[in-house]
């Protein structure tokens, strides 16, 4: 996909200015969080059992060379091939390769970040190969062709109406309700399911002990994609890893309730390895492809390397009163919201993300919302810090705080010639003020609280004697 | 009028004022610069309250930014440059009162911008210790909660994300409020959603900033309040501004002013 996140300012005022868009959001996330919120209104000793999730993953990113290491070993042990990538060009030409290979002309996708991170679609592609996206929400965006504007809702941004539409013109099927729909692209799906030579799914989980791959997903169609194939090729970013099927119930009992509101999903699978003699389905043949992609240097900052907590359940996502009225797409890259902010910088250069930082108020609601404790607007200013961009309205408010003769000295003329700010506003240079005043009243210049404070005291004193 | 019970403040060790206590405890005063040049009435408030419960404001000259800006855009020098600062005017002990969540935050955060072990790594731990949000000082610090104030109104109160989330001070504006006589404190649909300011974010995301302040002031309005009573200065100006734009009336006030008013110190009055 195109990265726009170097528009990303330029894509929030696009957005803000469609009335759709953000009605369809405003639905959409307040149903997220009611169903969230409603779950863990029931969920006995939450506190407990997300300190649980969270050292299951502190775990795995303080021991994760250990630990991937045997989850290698363990995986190879049942039969998988793992493979290891650097980056998305690496991974891309592997899973290309294991195509190729195998003389796939149909690959079936379960929903996966990590392959829209790594762009794999295009690539299976070119490789002579047609892919479909199984999930509905995936399915809905790829029959449109766009990107995913959610971590865990692709089609987020899409109203039923807007689903009819595309699937009346791309599909040529006619329904209006959402069973009706989702009847279609079941039926639509089931023949690619049948005639796929190889499956791709990310991976939730992965767990060293056991070498196995654990799948989360309501829909059943990650479980077909697994096991109507013959070739499964599941691919993960490194940190995905966790000690042991323990740690793997521990993070199980947090995601399902964070993401949709589930005490679990309605599908969890955990494949060990691809089918075995006597076993009456599964794979022929599975593949693990851990990849890098720049992690492992994020693991490497300690103001960062919290970011690699995160499993994925977008709480954060939709608590972040920016993403409810923007919507993912503006946020120019695959990751949106809180955590997509933090992502998108990371994982992209510096130079194309460098207003990505400073799209928060810094509310602190996705932190509030996580369950795993990740602080989002540390990181962010943490970023902000790296990036040292600053605002120049921040440098000069600051360079004037230094010195505050001047700054009072700056403030009483701005207040003998301009105390409703109405110069200010017209300035040129200044858009954010612009931008700022065309909605809201520009606060006056008043005599200040300090003079009046001194003035109060003398006028007492003065009593006194 | 003697002052409250002093309890938690006095069992504080390394206080001055504890064993040979004045009549009149001093509270300095740290005023935010929108304070100071653009909402003088809420430092007026602070002070007619706090003379109100016996104490004696003070205002340490040289005081200037606590350095948000600087540090919410990335400038650790500049923030640690006016940390020092801070920690020079504010040297002499007692407690450091301030009506603005995000700058009390922002001084709760100095420790981290300092190498543990230094001196100023340790006079940055103290100041933080014992400088104050204005609500929790009052209700939290001092204990005192129903101050005799008497005010027949319906205010609606906008808990900040500074001071709700980021200072976890929820309950003690809220307690203020509703000790009030003959006040209503009711809250907009999703009080704890922010009203889109943001420092920087207002001037560089316009576009969300707008449609965020829209949001709130909306859900606001609905309420039927008669005011906007918010314990955050950019918050009152961020909405009031907005409600001032689409000309609606709506007082927009510090909770302090509220108090201020219920206790017949209408601001401007005891100037």
């Amino acid at each position: 996909m195109e990265v726009t996140t170097r528009r990303f300012r330029q894509n929030t005022e696009d957005a803000c200015r469609n009335g759709n868009l953000r009605a369809v959001l405003d639905h959409a996330t307040r149903y997220f969080q009611s169903k969230r919120a409603a779950a863990l209104a029931v969920f006995d000793g939450r506190e407990e059992h997300f300190a649980r999730a969270r050292a299951a993953r502190l775990t795995a990113l303080s021991r994760l060379p250990e630990l991937l290491e045997q989850l290698e070993q363990n995986a190879s042990a049942a039969g998988v091939r793992v493979h290891w990538a650097t980056d998305a060009a690496e991974a891309r030409a592997l899973i290309s390769g294991i195509a190729r290979e195998n003389g796939v002309r149909v690959v079936v996708k379960g929903k996966s970040m990590i392959t829209e991170e790594i762009g794999l679609n295009e690539a299976l592609q070119s490789a002579g190969a047609e892919v479909w996206e199984t999930d509905l929400g995936e399915f809905i965006v790829q029959l449109a062709g766009e990107a995913p504007s959610h971590i865990i809702a692709p089609a987020i941004h899409k109203s039923r109406a807007e689903v009819a539409e595309l699937f009346q013109e791309k599909l040529g099927l006619t329904g209006q309700s959402i069973p009706e729909l989702t009847l279609l692209a079941r039926q639509a799906l089931r023949e690619k399911f049948l005639a796929a030579d190889m499956g791709v799914t990310g991976v939730n989980m992965a767990v060293a002990e056991t070498g196995s791959v654990i799948l989360v997903e309501n829909e059943g169609n990650i479980r077909m994609s697994t096991t109507c194939p013959p070739l499964h090729v599941a691919v993960m970013s490194l940190e995905k890893v966790v000690a042991t099927l323990e740690d793997a119930a521990d993070v199980l009992r947090a995601l399902p309730r964070s993401a949709t509101g589930q005490r679990m999903s309605s599908y969890v699978s955990v494949l060990t390895g691809p089918r075995k003699a006597g076993e009456a389905d599964g794979a022929k043949q599975m593949h693990l492809v851990i990849l890098d992609n720049g992690r492992s240097k994020v693991l490497a900052d300690p103001a960062l390397a919290e970011a690699l907590l995160c499993f994925r359940c977008g709480a954060c996502v939709n608590a972040c009163p920016v993403y409810q009225t923007v919507g993912g797409h503006a946020y120019g890259w695959i990751y949106s919201g809180p955590i997509g902010a933090v992502l998108n910088s990371l994982l992209l250069p510096p130079d194309d993300t460098r207003d990505t930082p400073y799209g928060c108020t810094l509310c602190g609601a996705c932190a509030q919302a996580c369950p795993l404790g990740i602080d989002h607007p540390k990181m962010l200013l943490a970023l902000r810090q790296q990036l040292r961009t600053g605002s120049g309205f921040g440098a000069l408010h600051t360079l004037l705080a230094r010195h505050p003769l001047a700054y009072r000295a700056a403030a009483g003329t701005a207040c003998a010639v301009d105390p409703d700010l109405n110069l200010l506003a017209r300035l040129p240079g200044l858009p954010g003020v612009k931008g700022f005043a065309r909605s809201r009243r520009l606060p006056s210049l008043k005599t200040p609280f300090s003079a009046r404070f001194r003035a109060l005291q003398t006028s007492r004193r003065k009593g006194d004697a | 009028m003697p002052p409250g019970p002093l309890s938690p403040l006095a069992s504080r060790a390394g206080w001055a004022y504890a064993p040979c206590m004045p009549e009149t405890m001093r509270a300095h005063l740290f005023i935010p610069c929108l304070v100071e040049d653009c909402q003088p009435e809420i430092g007026e408030a602070v002070v007619s309250v706090l003379e109100h419960l016996g104490l004696r404001p003070e205002l340490p000259r040289g005081q200037s930014c606590c350095g948000q800006l600087a540090y919410k855009t990335g400038d650790l020098d500049g923030a640690r440059a006016l940390a020092l600062r801070y920690l020079e005017v504010f040297h002499a002990p007692g407690p450091v009162v301030c009506p603005s969540g995000s700058c009390v935050k922002m001084v709760r955060t100095y420790p981290t911008l300092f190498a543990p072990g230094t001196p100023e790594h340790a006079r940055a731990l103290g100041l933080a210790g014992r400088t104050f949000e204005f609500c929790q000082f009052v209700a939290g610090e001092l204990g005192r909660v129903d101050l005799g104030a008497q005010l027949a109104t319906r205010a609606c109160y906008h808990g900040s994300c500074q001071v709700d989330r980021a200072l976890g001070i929820t309950q003690a504006p809220r307690d203020l409020l509703r000790a009030v006589r003959g006040l209503t404190l009711v809250e907009a649909a999703r009080p704890d959603r922010c009203c889109g300011f943001g420092g920087v974010f207002s001037l560089q995301f316009t576009g969300v900033s707008q449609a965020l302040v829209e949001d709130k002031t909306e859900e606001i309005l609905a309420t039927g309040a008669d005011m906007l009573v918010s314990a955050e200065p950019s918050c009152l100006m961020n909405i009031g501004g907005h409600l001032a734009r689409r000309g609606s009336a709506l007082p927009t006030l510090h909770v302090a002013q509220v108090l201020a008013l219920g206790l017949g110190k209408g601001s401007g009055a005891w100037r």
